[in-house]
């Protein structure tokens, strides 16, 4: 499940971001043809709020699925997780006189 | 390896520069099989970090093809840059010839007094020399500019552990708090510094600052433990030579007059510090059921 998760989520979220293009250019479309026709209409075609509406459905299930796994909002939690060697580590200042380069044979 | 995932080592890699952790093993055997295999051109440009950081940890292990081919690729990319001349400066420390990097140093800060990088491997340089006391000096006097990084603060806390001047470190782990006060790993290293330089009473309140940012913190337990024991002995040392003397003897509810914490107060911090021990390991399966009476009779007798 979490391995498909993500393509599925990429494929909800191709959808849903062709159906927004698709309804937006029948609104531009359709108030074309309502300038053509000469008549004032309020509201847009049924239809057409209709795809708007589930565009945005699918969008946000897609994003849901494709978003990497949240982190904790609470710092204590994040903390925990730390170990000394994160954060003790200095990398600025180390030195190579250790027997890293004594022990290891030279390539 | 039969199955390279590289997208598996390129987040590994990444993690690791975040957090700059020292596994040099790691990040050479990743690093290798990234470069020599191809797979250098899928990063963009994150590839000139990867770089680096597989540079650093080539030196560390004296794989030096792998470190020159590094070096070479980002000389072609960047020459004369700063950042790439501060890497040939610890090429030459690696290699033991620390007299020419210093000078290779002091030119990079000729053309530039800010370059915070050649600073600092000024620094490392004169550790790397034993020259203590001119690193603790130019450290010092950098940190009078940059009061603000934590990085130098710790550093110079640890040359001053080095040398056994527990209260200069202990000054530079206040520093550090101020500016980190909610990491308990800085409290942790401030409180064993107070236990080592015989502050128990301020050790005791470190630790449990420790345990109160990060629950059931089993180092810090051990601290609490060792540090309430340590106050109750003196208390009772103190208590059976009054007993000697012609005074009264103090009532368990006063106040210490060596910790300054009252007595009942020690007790209650050193049975409720056992008793989260021993819920941590009771916790643990895998470990065998004679360590876990082994502890317990420690514990009691600590």
């Amino acid at each position: 499940m979490s391995s498909s998760s993500p393509t599925l989520g990429r494929i909800l979220c191709t959808l849903g971001f062709l159906l927004l293009i698709h309804s937006s250019y029948s609104t531009y479309e359709h108030l074309s043809y309502l300038k053509v026709v000469e008549k004032v209409e309020k509201d847009l075609p049924l239809d057409v709020t209709i795809e708007t509406l589930v565009s945005v459905a699918i969008f946000s299930i897609g994003i849901v699925l494709l978003a990497s796994p949240l982190k904790e909002i609470l710092m204590k939690t994040e903390m925990a997780k730390q170990t000394i060697e994160k954060i003790d580590t200095r990398p600025s200042f180390i030195t190579f006189d250790h027997r890293g380069r004594i022990l290891t044979p030279e390539e | 390896m039969s199955q390279f995932n590289f997208a598996k080592a390129s987040a590994t890699l990444q993690d690791l520069r975040k957090t700059g952790e020292r596994k040099s093993a790691l990040v050479v055997s990743l690093g290798e099989t990234i470069i020599t295999k191809g797979h250098a051109n899928k990063l963009g440009d994150e590839v000139w970090s990867m770089y680096e950081q597989v540079f650093i940890a080539a030196l560390d292990l004296r794989s030096n093809s792998l470190a020159k081919t590094c070096l070479e690729k980002l000389e072609t990319r960047f020459p004369g840059s700063p950042r790439v001349k501060i890497l040939q400066g610890m090429e030459l420390e690696a290699e033991g010839k620390l007299d020419i990097a210093i000078e290779l140093y002091k030119n990079i800060l000729e053309e530039d007094e800010t370059n915070v990088a050649a600073t600092k491997r000024m620094i490392a340089s004169s550790k790397a020399k034993g020259q203590w006391q001119e690193a603790i000096d130019s450290l010092s006097k950098y940190l009078d500019t940059y009061y603000n990084d934590t990085e130098a603060w710790l550093e110079l806390s640890a040359l001053y552990l080095q040398q056994h001047l527990y209260q200069q470190a202990r000054f530079c782990l206040e520093e550090v708090i101020l500016l980190q006060p909610q990491n308990h790993l800085y409290h942790l290293k401030y409180a064993e510094i107070l236990y080592t330089s015989d502050n128990i009473a301020l050790a005791l309140r470190e630790f449990c600052r420790v345990v109160e940012l990060c629950d059931d913190y089993l180092r810090g337990l051990y601290g609490i433990k060792l540090c309430t024991q340590r106050l109750l002995n003196l208390e009772t040392a103190s208590n059976s030579s009054q007993q000697t003397s012609a005074k009264p003897p103090t009532s368990t509810s006063a106040v210490s007059p060596i910790s300054g914490y009252d007595v009942k107060t020690l007790y209650d911090l050193n049975a409720l510090a056992t008793e989260r021990i021993l819920h941590a390991y009771s916790r643990q399966r895998e470990s065998g059921d004679d360590l876990k009476v082994f502890i317990k009779e420690w514990l009691q007798v600590l």
